[in-house]
């Protein structure tokens, strides 16, 4: 019983918190509240479904920040200077996620490089880059674009159905290919990876680009629901999605998580944090540190959920099952008569 | 004419001037088993990871079934029908059973790139019950225990199509039961044709075995034969060099009648109950037992890295309740735990960091904040490497995960010394280093000893506590069920309480007390 | 029937350039020599580098930074990392500045919690007195202290990985410091403590004087005191530490008091140089202070660190703002510099560990 409790810590601290905020704001608990929530946490729980794959193969991507930036104003510029029509712009805002994902993967595989410095790196560069291109402006985006986030296909709005597809392809390719097997794999035991036969650098290089391709998927969805770059756009948006993945149960050491329930969980959950506490007319200035003081419960109750498992499981004394001690070859002169 | 089928031919190998292997020339016959024995340093992990690919031979050839035969990586071994069962298994403990197997290869659904999870699952069902082994291919491998984890890594490599397999130490963690278990698949899978190399530092286990023993000594072969001509003593001084007159160095010193460390009525429910023993100054008690029955956790306990409920512990007439290990050891207790890697060494500091580690208090001045003596400190641990004769580099730059297995254990060992306690506790010191070294740890005991040190033995081979102690306390399922003095010593009725609380109490048979086999 | 092969080591070039190469590449001083060398380079192209004015200019900017990056450093051989140094830096500047403030304007601070209890139109209970400006400066270092002290609790206590704890502490104490301050500046400082920002005994400025005598004492605690060697011992290996006896709960708060005592000295410099009490203080500094640390030499993996390397990495982190602010490049320039450099730098460190361990084999 204890052990079911404390295995699904995650899903048990989200209804706790849930009920809350509705005991709190009884507005909260309505479903144009819920799905605003899910809706806000869209674009951050795709950039951390992303990060989950990097944090799986005990790696980790500081950069994801400067990569929404840069490649949002890569498209914004495109679509400003020459037009280019909203379905393009998407793809080119991906195509530059994905670059600078193989760019952090080259860095880490190649170079060897360790991911917190590759992508400390890459994301001083990213930015760098984004402000020279902008030269700090501002950039707009056109109705084309700021539609996508208040569309609704069928009721349900666009970046939640993005959300929603982004979270189901995660999942499949890490529950049903060998590559999502593979990345536990490497996340667990790397060297071992490396006798099995594995090709320990394209998992890692593959986590690295798809949390590339997802963080600027991610920074579309906002810039959707935003309408503007500025040069402060995506700063410090790496820690809240290790904060999702953390929270949703996933190691910073890897080997450990999983997409659904999760990431998603955990990315829920600060958006809820967050806005419930609006809906809680809690002070403004204090909004932060309660916010910080959730998540620091959280993580404190995770690290203890992991202690108590650990402690029950090996409670369990290894025993001898054996008999007698002349099967047992102890004493082997008698056997051979 | 039993055909080989794996031949070495003058297999060389040098690492920068040093000569790991040198013109090695010995055959594996099919379908039958080789124990490959030897120090550490002999030659037989260069030799394997040639084998396996990791390594290119500088001269020399191998002959796989007649044709040549000359990996480039470990892949080409795996392909070629080699497997090898390494110490440490190469499992990952997140992931289950059927995962690991396929990991590298998994069944697919026609040409996409989804898992065939049914495929997967009925074949390593199928394997484990060639293994006879009763586990859901579901499982996650971090709830198996060490003999299971290695009956799924022989799994797989008979689900790869090993003909030929390799072990690497494998019984090191294992019970009784367990390996027992283990030889009994080793010979099924003799009787399935298939070839093994056995490596072993339990020249026992060897002999019961090997077809063949080949030994090796400074990267040379300097003894092969049929199995059955081998002996304990033949094997060892090959291995050596020399005629080794006695595993044991003599025991001269008497202990005395002064207690040193009192335990009454010690208790952990689940865990050990109403321990007692007394150890006394100038003692080598010894606690045997099987795996799991608490001599660990009563060792932990003693040293306060473990609460106890009940129970009193009186180290030198002066009780002492929920210590922790900083006060054990400033009450003059040392404790030896069972691996070194994690818990005994710094495996990223120097020898003089590893050395000192316990006993820095004792070399500064000054309360807050406490300064350092550097000299004194780096002569006293010169000092230690000498007497203890560990092989090494220089001290001060020569880190500890370079050194040998058996230099590694007595750093572990001279580390304690420098803080010169009065009580020992050792467990399983002798674990996972050869001959030689055991040799010299054991005459480190020994010197203990006559210099007035009680001294805690927990091991799992009875000849070695034979060997070596004054007395012999037995535990089993966390209680003392046994208690022998030297005069007393006998296989047999030490065997009886160990295995008691277990099923079936053996009859009792002839015994002999020859030192030797497990 | 010999096989030759070529051995699968992967084999570095030889020859006497290369041997040069190398020996300087392995020398621990490596990064002091580049600093050395940069420097002299940019005397070249912009003499103006090497006026008082400048070098002046650049002190100022370095020792800060250093005091950052000291008391990252021993976070970092603990194995672990402080996120929360920049935090630790905003809130202490605002508790010190609530102190020794003479004057706050009601129209800004009337709302923050603390006014009327122990803010008001003329500042703090003890501002003006003689103790106001010792009494700040104390108050700065213990709460850097203190939150340290919480952090390292959390990391030994229980057990939560030092990422969270201190990410955690970042987001919860910068938000304390906007909240208490409304999110405004605090100006209106005592000359006797804003002259610590401009002042100095004879042309050596405070700054540098109170951050030597921080570099000294920490050189001295890692290398020739027990602790010292506890902190090493602890990131090397936990268990074995515990196991030997050490103290590793007691050395893992330490650690994190420390780095917040350290960040608590930088704040005073910063402050005292800004003459407010800022909120935001150090806010994007947090990247530098790590990306300073790893330039240096210091191990993300703990267990490695010296004092030396603290200073060469934040003296070549502060040449290269220094020298990128001279060239008059667009301000964009410089995170790409340092992206570059940091990338460098690990390179470097990648190559030399690949040496030294083949000359380990030897």
């Amino acid at each position: 019983m204890l052990v079911t409790t404390l295995r699904h810590t995650p899903l048990i601290l989200f209804v706790v918190i849930f009920l809350l905020f509705g005991w709190l704001s009884p507005r909260f608990l309505s479903y144009q509240s819920f799905e605003n929530v899910v809706k806000q946490a869209s674009y951050i729980g795709i950039a951390a479904v992303g990060m989950t794959f990097v944090l799986l193969t005990a790696g980790i991507d500081l950069s994801i920040g400067s990569n929404m930036y840069l490649s949002a104003i890569v498209a914004g510029l495109l679509i400003k200077n020459y037009g280019l029509p909203a379905p393009l712009a998407l793809v080119v805002c991906l195509g530059v996620g994905l670059l600078f994902g193989v760019v952090n993967a080259l860095i880490v595989t190649r170079l060897r490089i360790i991911p917190f410095v590759a992508t400390l790196a890459t994301l001083w560069v990213g930015r760098g880059l984004g402000l020279w291109l902008t030269e700090s402006t501002e950039v707009e985006f056109p109705e084309s674009v700021t539609r996508i986030g208040s569309q609704r296909w069928l009721g349900i709005p666009l970046p939640v159905v993005i959300f929603a597809v982004v979270v189901l392809c995660a999942f499949v390719l890490l529950r049903w290919t060998a590559l999502g097997r593979q990345v536990y794999a490497v996340g667990n035991d790397i060297e071992a990876a490396k006798k099995a036969g594995i090709d320990t650098a394209r998992v890692r290089g593959t986590a690295f680009i798809l949390c590339g391709v997802l963080a600027a998927l991610g920074g579309f969805i906002s810039v959707a629901q935003l309408g503007t770059v500025n040069a402060g756009f995506g700063k410090d948006r790496e820690f809240d999605a290790i904060a999702a993945a953390v929270l949703g149960g996933t190691s910073l050491f890897g080997g450990i998580g999983s997409v659904f329930p999760g990431t998603v969980l955990g990315a829920i959950l600060i958006q809820m944090v967050t806005i419930g506490l609006v809906s809680a007319q809690v002070d403004l200035y204090l909004q932060p540190l309660v916010a910080a003081g959730i998540i620091f419960v959280a993580v404190l109750l995770d690290g203890l959920r992991t202690q108590q498992l650990a402690r029950l499981s090996r409670r369990r004394i290894r025993v001898e099952e054996m008999t007698a001690p002349w099967d047992s070859g102890m004493v082997p002169e008698l056997r051979r008569g | 004419m039993v055909d080989s089928i794996l031949q070495f031919d003058g297999i060389s190998k040098s690492f920068f001037g040093v000569r790991a292997l040198e013109d090695v020339t010995f055959a594996l016959r099919k379908g039958h088993l080789l124990g490959l024995i030897g120090e550490n340093g002999a030659g037989k992990t260069t030799l394997m990871n040639v084998l396996a690919g990791v390594l290119a031979p500088d001269s020399g050839a191998m002959k796989l079934r007649g044709a040549e035969y000359a990996p480039r990586r470990p892949a080409d071994a795996t392909t070629a029908g080699i497997a090898f069962i390494h110490q440490e298994l190469n499992l990952f403990t997140n992931l289950s059973i059927a995962d690991n197997l396929f990991i590298d290869r998994f069944p697919r659904l026609g040409r996409s790139p989804f898992i065939n999870r049914a495929a997967a699952r009925r074949q390593t069902v199928g394997l484990l019950q060639s293994l006879n082994l009763q586990l859901s291919p579901e499982t996650l491998v971090d709830r198996l225990t060490p003999g299971e984890r290695q009956l799924v890594e022989i799994a797989k490599a008979l689900s790869t199509g090993a003909e030929i397999i390799i072990f690497d130490e494998p019984t090191t963690s294992l019970t009784a039961a367990e390996t027992q278990r283990l030889f009994r698949i080793i010979r099924d899978l003799r009787e399935q044709g298939k070839s093994t190399i056995y490596i072993s530092h339990n020249l026992g286990d060897v002999l019961e075995l090997a077809d063949d023993v080949v030994v090796l000594r400074d990267g040379r072969l300097v003894d092969a034969g049929p199995a059955r001509d081998f002996t304990m003593d033949r094997m060892i001084s090959r291995m050596v060099g020399r005629a080794i007159d006695q595993i044991f160095p003599t025991r001269e010193s008497k202990p005395s009648h002064e207690a040193v460390l009192n335990v009454k009525g010690l208790s952990q429910a689940g865990i050990v109950k109403d321990i007692h023993l007394t150890l006394h100054k100038g003692q080598v008690l010894g606690l045997f037992g099987l795996m799991g029955s608490g001599r660990t956790e009563l060792a932990r306990m003693l040293f306060g890295l473990e609460p106890f409920e009940q129970g009193e512990l009186l180290i030198n007439g002066v009780p002492c309740r929920r210590t922790c290990a900083g006060d054990s050891i400033r009450r003059g207790m040392a404790f030896v735990t069972e691996n070194r890697r994690e818990e005994g060494l710094l495996m990223e500091a120097t020898v003089v960091d590893n050395v000192g580690l316990v006993a820095l208090p004792a070399f500064a001045i000054g309360r807050f904040p406490r300064l350092l003596r550097h000299r004194r400190l780096n002569d006293a641990v010169a000092r230690i490497v000498e007497a203890m004769r560990i092989k090494s580099g220089p001290v001060a730059r020569t880190l500890a995960k370079d050194l040998s297995g058996g230099n590694q254990q007595k750093v572990v060992l001279g580390k304690w010394l420098l803080s010169r306690p009065a009580i020992f506790l050792m467990d399983e010191p002798t674990r996972g280093i050869d001959v030689g070294a055991k040799y010299e740890v054991y005459t480190i005991i020994n010197d203990l000893a006559a210099q007035g040190a009680g001294i805690l033995l927990i091991s799992s081979e009875l000849e070695e506590l034979m060997g070596l102690c004054d007395r012999i306390l037995v535990m089993s399922k966390g209680e003392i069920t046994g208690s022998f003095e030297r005069s007393e010593f006998a296989q047999e009725p030490i065997l009886h309480a160990a295995f008691k609380g277990h099923q079936r109490v053996p009859q009792s048979r002839e015994s002999s007390g020859r030192a030797g086999g497990r | 029937m010999a096989v030759t092969r070529v051995s699968r080591v992967s084999s570095l070039p030889s020859g006497k350039a290369f041997g040069v190469a190398r020996r300087i590449l392995l020398a621990e001083n490596f990064v002091l020599y580049l600093s050395i060398v940069f420097f002299a380079g940019l005397c070249l192209f912009m003499p103006y580098i090497a006026s008082g004015r400048n070098l002046a200019n650049l002190s100022s900017n370095m020792w800060p930074l250093l005091a950052l990056v000291l008391g990252q450093m021993f976070v970092l051989i603990l194995g672990g990392i402080d996120l929360s140094q920049t935090s630790i830096m905003a809130l202490t500047s605002v508790a010190g500045a609530m102190l020794m403030t003479t004057r706050l304007d009601p129209a800004l601070f009337a709302k923050s919690p603390l006014w009327g209890l122990l803010l008001s139109a003329d500042g703090s209970p003890i501002s003006g007195t003689l103790l106001a400006v010792p009494l700040g400066i104390a108050a700065m270092l213990l709460v850097g202290t203190s939150v340290g002290f919480l952090n390292g609790l959390a990391v030994a206590k229980f057990r939560m990985p030092a990422f969270m704890v201190t990410l955690v502490s970042m987001m919860f104490f910068s938000g304390l410091a906007i909240y208490l301050t409304k999110s405004e500046n605090i100006m209106y400082l005592p000359d006797g403590y804003t002259r610590i920002g401009s002042g100095g005994i004879g042309p050596v400025p405070w700054s540098l004087l109170v951050v030597l005598v921080l570099a000294v004492a920490s050189h001295v605690v890692l290398r020739h005191t027990v602790l010292g060697q506890w902190f090493f011992a602890v990131g090397k290996s936990v268990r074995t530490s515990v196991v030997s006896g050490v103290p590793t709960g007691r050395v893992i708060v330490v650690g994190y008091a420390l780095s917040g005592f350290c960040a608590a000295v930088a704040s005073i410099l910063y402050s005292a140089r800004l003459a407010g009490g800022r909120p935001t203080l150090g806010q994007n500094l947090l990247l530098d202070v790590i990306g300073a640390a790893v330039i240096g030499g210091i191990s993300l993996f703990g267990g490695k660190g010296k004092v030396l390397w603290a200073l060469f990495g934040v003296l070549f982190f502060v040449l290269l703002s220094n020298s990128l602010s001279m060239l008059a490049l667009p301000f964009y320039a410089e995170p790409v510099v340092k992206g570059a450099v940091i990338l460098l730098a690990a390179l470097l460190d990648v190559t030399r560990t690949r040496l030294l361990a083949r000359e380990a084999i030897a």
